[in-house]
């Protein structure tokens, strides 16, 4: 793992290269890459062009940050004013938000620049990205196989370092997953540590913004560059405001392994993780078995919420202020009901009508009632856990990136794919993947460091104990900018 | 968990979504799958489920609600920039033949 | 009356905070279409509701008002349902913990109706079908309501018509809401159904929806019971149903059925936390309450010994009952003040709104300037009327058109004199009087009046008349 930001941030301070001059180079090697991956649906190379000018006038004036002049991404589903934002649906084809998102707002005002807005499944809901309108992402390392997902367009770009770094979203996984199919880094910080205000919900009690990087370093950067409690949002919280400090030094901290986590892994994901471990046991670190038997039960009380807060959330798609509007209709009401019938892909269909079902009376207090209850134990028996060890160890998932197409025909097994991610989201942890190793097909392995709420700092110093340490190193993939 | 036609029927119309008989037919059996995965929560909880709401996000206090102090709004072209509008009006064409 | 009406209402009443109830909007009546709105209450994606800490605090003044207890521990909750009106198509309401439950309004006969609970919510947008075209409006989106929802405790259209007009009167006491019918910012829907006279079981309702009127109200609701009791007399079943009120036809028609019902799927809003509310903060709200209307009519009743009829044109107009308060506060006697005010400036108070905002250019102070002066005798009350009926016109003081040389002008030996003068000059009325004629001292009164323009204490003349006659 390097640090690019590090890197291109000290060559723009130093004067080696103009913000303008590199981002023509990720222009160049977009226009180059991207044809063939798939990763940017929406390119916003006028916006990175000014941005780049108004990044070289900071550093010029001395007002830079480490994210000053650096050509970045924003997965599709947050809002940028003028720019298309349609989170690779058709019902918002054509969407233009007039609003920022908060994090987009706060590395705007620091210089950062924005290339383009990534692709993702469709309204975020999926884990291979297949489900996009613009169709899938294909993965760097291995263009037969997926990216994951759903923010498989930033992991796409940023692992092909089309884009130095990216914003993604995770609702049960969305981060974390497609970083470690993809070899990079992705941050899910604490419920409520970054703004949400412009992010198009999904999940609304489970999506958070994060970072996906190439290091640790890099998503530290980021995690910093857009933390902090917003006005605009009332879930979010205030945290530590100063910069996160980075040592790796495991000396003393106890890891804890639940050996739920494992159930049913990929023994070549579990070998890896395992000999990870091993490392940190060998810097010191101690490791504690711990139990959270509600564990299994994540998965169904995920699929109920998210899918119960989206069928709301979605609700609002109807043609008549923005987006696709049906072109043939009998009524405003048929408009409506036209409008998203043929506006939503099958995926996002299925599961307004899940999260319909869940809610309707007769069945609430079956599902949705009682999702929220064994929500509630997911998360008291995480927190019991953190009183016996810092931070969890876990795989980001139990497979390796899925070949294209796999997940079309098995649609459960899918889901199930998403076991060892959102029991995070559940309980609004925080969580970074990080890779750990490749399987057989030379795919890369990322391993969870889950920490307690508001732990964020912690979670990304202990894993910068892997950067440090060289713990796992991916080659590069060609064709990207590579200074 | 069996779910029937009409079942599906009913929540489409809820949420504002159409199926054709054919689609319908496809998307039972699917249905059913992620309904019976949603139930396994059903097999393995007891304990009450009266008080859901309890601290899964944060508690607001007092102070942190909004103070009612007026900011500008926008002005209705930006409201309404991204479809047809009529005099500041969003306007929905009743029907289209 | 074979059928018993048993009645419950849900009014919504629109609350008077500067901004709307997620964002910093205006909630200003009017205004071109879409120009009151911003990315939340048009829901755009991404945009994230704020609550709006004086909406709480409005609802807690009302619950108080109406002796409900307060739910400190309190959260919203998304109604679903899909309308081009409601931008996010869910309305963000409360479900399972309003703000406010328990409490009651007690009318003029002391009987009380139950309010089962209050919550707020947010309004819709406006709806425009014209041309082939439905146009939407959202300034009205997101702008804050309460909704009292009562016991089925009412049993008449004239009880149910006075539940409205206490509830309207203890909001605008409170300064919550203006609750005009008339401009929307006070609705109700009406529950009704029949049983028989002695049965205790109620029978199936039909809610009216959206009455904007209190008359309306009236009309319906007795249109209503005679459209179930007609349909019970010939041995049939009530329908429950939601209906609708043609104010045109004076009927009641249904708009949709229990079949059709809607599915509401309440669930706990995600995007704002539950709210703790500090018992210290209750207790700070309820102790900057007013005097409650109730309260208000029988103090001036029973303490302040204003006559009823007075007392029932005051207590409906806060802004009145604190000018008068104030006046009276300032040393100005009680009979006085009520007269003048009910008198003299309620002619010029033409309109209801005029009342509530006691709508004239004149002060508590100079009316206590002016008030003095009739209670001391320096001014009789026809001049007092004369005076204050300028200033409500023109907005000068007293001292404008009462001087210091006008009030010392009558002096006892000059109004001697012009007594001596008024029996001298009309001997007829004189003789009358002597007679036994009471009525014909007026003739000497009238001639006094002239003769210093209005300003003898008509009191002190007379007494001087009489021994003058009497001589």
């Amino acid at each position: 793992m390097k640090s690019v930001i590090k890197t291109l941030s000290e060559k723009l301070r130093s004067g080696q290269i103009t913000s303008v001059e590199l981002t023509e180079k990720y222009i160049e090697a977009i226009k180059r890459v991207n044809p063939v991956i798939n990763a940017y649906v929406h390119e916003t190379f006028e916006e990175a062009r000014r941005d780049a000018e108004y990044a070289d006038r900071l550093i010029k004036e001395g007002k830079g940050t480490p994210l000053t002049g650096i050509p970045f991404t924003l997965k599709d589903n947050i809002a940028t004013d003028g720019e298309l934002t349609t989170c690779c649906s058709k019902i918002l084809e054509g969407f233009r938000p007039y609003y920022d998102a908060t994090v987009w707002k706060k590395l705007k005002e620091q210089g950062a620049v924005l290339l383009g807005k990534t692709n993702m499944d469709e309204f975020a809901m999926g884990s291979t990205s297949e489900t996009s309108v613009y169709g899938a992402p294909l993965n760097p390392r291995n263009t037969a196989r997926v990216t994951g997902g759903s923010s498989g367009g930033v992991a796409a770009a940023v692992c092909a370092d089309i884009a130095a770094y990216g914003l993604g979203s995770d609702t049960g996984g969305s981060i974390r997953q497609p970083a470690s199919f993809c070899g990079i880094v992705g941050f899910k910080p604490t419920y409520g540590a970054v703004s949400r205000y412009g992010l198009i919900a999904y999940g609304s009690s489970l999506d958070q913004i994060g970072p996906m990087t190439h290091s640790v370093t890099d998503a530290a950067l980021v995690y910093d560059a857009i933390k902090g409690e917003d006005c605009a949002d009332q879930t979010s919280a205030p945290v530590h405001m100063g910069p996160t400090a980075l040592n790796g030094d495991v000396r003393g901290i106890k890891i804890g392994v639940a050996k739920e986590f494992f159930d049913g892994i990929n023994p070549q994901i579990k070998g890896a993780i395992d000999a990870a471990i091993e490392q940190y046991k060998n810097a010191g670190a101690e490791v504690v078995e711990v139990s959270i038997p509600a564990l299994k039960l994540a998965l169904p009380v995920y699929y109920i919420i998210a899918c119960a807060e989206a069928s709301s959330n979605l609700g609002r798609y109807d043609g008549i202020r923005y987006g696709y509007r049906a072109a043939n209709y009998s009524s405003v009401d048929d408009m409506i009901t036209k409008t998203r019938t043929e506006g939503f892909g099958r995926e996002v269909k299925k599961r307004i009508m899940l999260g319909t079902y869940v809610l309707s009376s007769g069945y609430f207090d079956a599902y949705y009632k009682k999702a929220c209850l064994i929500r509630k134990r997911v998360e008291s028996q995480l927190a019991e856990c953190f009183e016996k060890c810092d931070v969890l160890f876990a795989p980001t998932a139990p497979v390796t990136a899925f070949p294209l197409g796999y997940s079309g025909g098995n649609a459960l097994e899918t889901y199930l794919s998403d076991v060892c991610t959102v029991p995070v989201n559940i309980a609004g942890l925080p969580a970074i993947a990080l890779p750990c190793g490749k399987d057989k097909d030379g795919l890369p392995i990322g391993m969870q460091i889950i920490g307690k709420k508001f732990d964020d700092e912690r979670v990304l110093d202990i894993a910068y104990f892997a950067e440090k340490s060289k713990l796992c190193e991916l080659e590069d993939v060609e064709g990207g900018v590579r200074l | 968990m069996a779910i029937s036609e009409k079942e599906i029927k009913t929540l489409a119309r809820l949420a504002r979504l159409e199926f054709s008989e054919e689609e319908t037919k496809k998307f039972v059996p699917e249905f059913e799958e992620i309904i019976n995965f949603a139930d396994s929560i059903n097999q393995q909880v007891e304990g009450d489920t009266a008080s859901i709401r309890e601290v899964t996000t944060r508690i607001a206090t007092w102070d942190e609600l909004r103070e009612d102090e007026v900011k500008p709004s926008l002005p209705s072209e930006k409201i309404t920039s991204n479809v047809h509008s009529d005099n500041g009006y969003f306007a929905v064409r009743r029907v289209v033949k | 009356m074979k059928y018993q009406l048993v009645s419950g209402l849900e009014t919504h009443v629109e609350l008077a905070t500067a901004t709307k109830i997620f964002c910093g909007c205006t909630t200003a009546f009017g205004g071109a279409p879409n120009t009151r709105c911003c990315p939340v209450c048009t829901g755009q994606p991404g945009a994230l509701p704020i609550l709006n800490k004086r909406v709480v605090e409005f609802a807690i003044r009302a619950g108080l008002a109406t002796h409900c207890t307060i739910n400190t521990t309190t959260h919203l909750d998304r109604k679903n349902y899909c309308y081009p009106d409601l931008p996010k198509a869910y309305q963000i309401s409360q479900f399972d913990k309003p703000l406010c439950e328990h409490g009651y309004v007690e009318l003029e006969s002391g009987k009380r109706i139950g309010i089962t609970r209050i919550h707020i919510e947010e309004d819709a947008g406006k709806l425009v079908h014209e041309s082939g075209f439905t146009f939407i409006d959202y300034n009205r989106g997101g702008v804050p309501l309460i909704e009292i929802v009562s016991e089925p405790d009412i049993s008449s259209p004239e009880e149910a018509r006075e539940y409205v007009e206490k509830l309207q009167l203890i909001m605008r006491y409170i300064g919550v809401s203006d609750c005009k019918m008339q401009e929307g910012s006070m609705r109700c829907d009406v529950n009704i159904s029949l049983m028989p006279v002695g049965s205790t079981k109620f029978g199936t309702r039909t809610e009216i929806k959206n009455m904007n009127s209190l008359s309306y109200i009236e009309k319906a609701m007795a249109y209503e019971y005679s459209r179930q009791a007609e349909i019970l007399d010939n041995g049939g079943e009530v329908v429950q149903a939601t209906m609708r009120y043609d104010e045109h036809t004076g009927e009641t028609s249904v708009m949709r059925t229990k079949e059709d019902a809607q599915d509401y799927r309440y669930f706990p809003e995600p995007d704002i936390l539950t709210v703790v509310i500090p018992e210290e903060k209750v207790e700070e709200i309820r102790a900057s309450l007013p005097e409650l209307p109730t309260d208000k009519l029988k103090r001036y009743v029973n303490e302040l010994r204003i006559n009823p009829a007075n007392a029932q044109l005051l207590y409906k107009y806060k802004a009145v009952c604190d000018f008068v308060e104030k006046a009276i506060s300032l040393g100005a006697g009680v009979k006085n003040t009520v007269n003048l005010t009910v008198g003299t400036l309620y002619s010029k108070l033409e309109t209801e709104d005029d009342k509530e905002r006691f709508n004239l250019p004149v002060t508590a102070e100079e009316m206590a300037k002016l008030v003095k002066l009739a209670d001391e005798g320096k001014i009789n009350i026809t001049l007092a009327q004369k005076t204050l009926s300028k200033m409500a016109e023109e907005g000068k003081p007293v001292s404008a058109y009462i001087s210091e040389s006008d009030l010392a002008g009558v002096d006892e030996g000059e109004l001697e004199g012009i007594c001596k003068k008024a029996v001298e000059s009309n001997p007829q009325a004189v003789a009358d009087f002597k007679a036994g004629k009471e009525k014909a001292i007026f003739a000497l009164y009238g001639f006094i009046k002239k003769a210093t323009q209005g300003k003898a204490d008509i009191k002190k003349a007379d007494a001087i008349l009489r021994q003058l006659i009497m001589k």
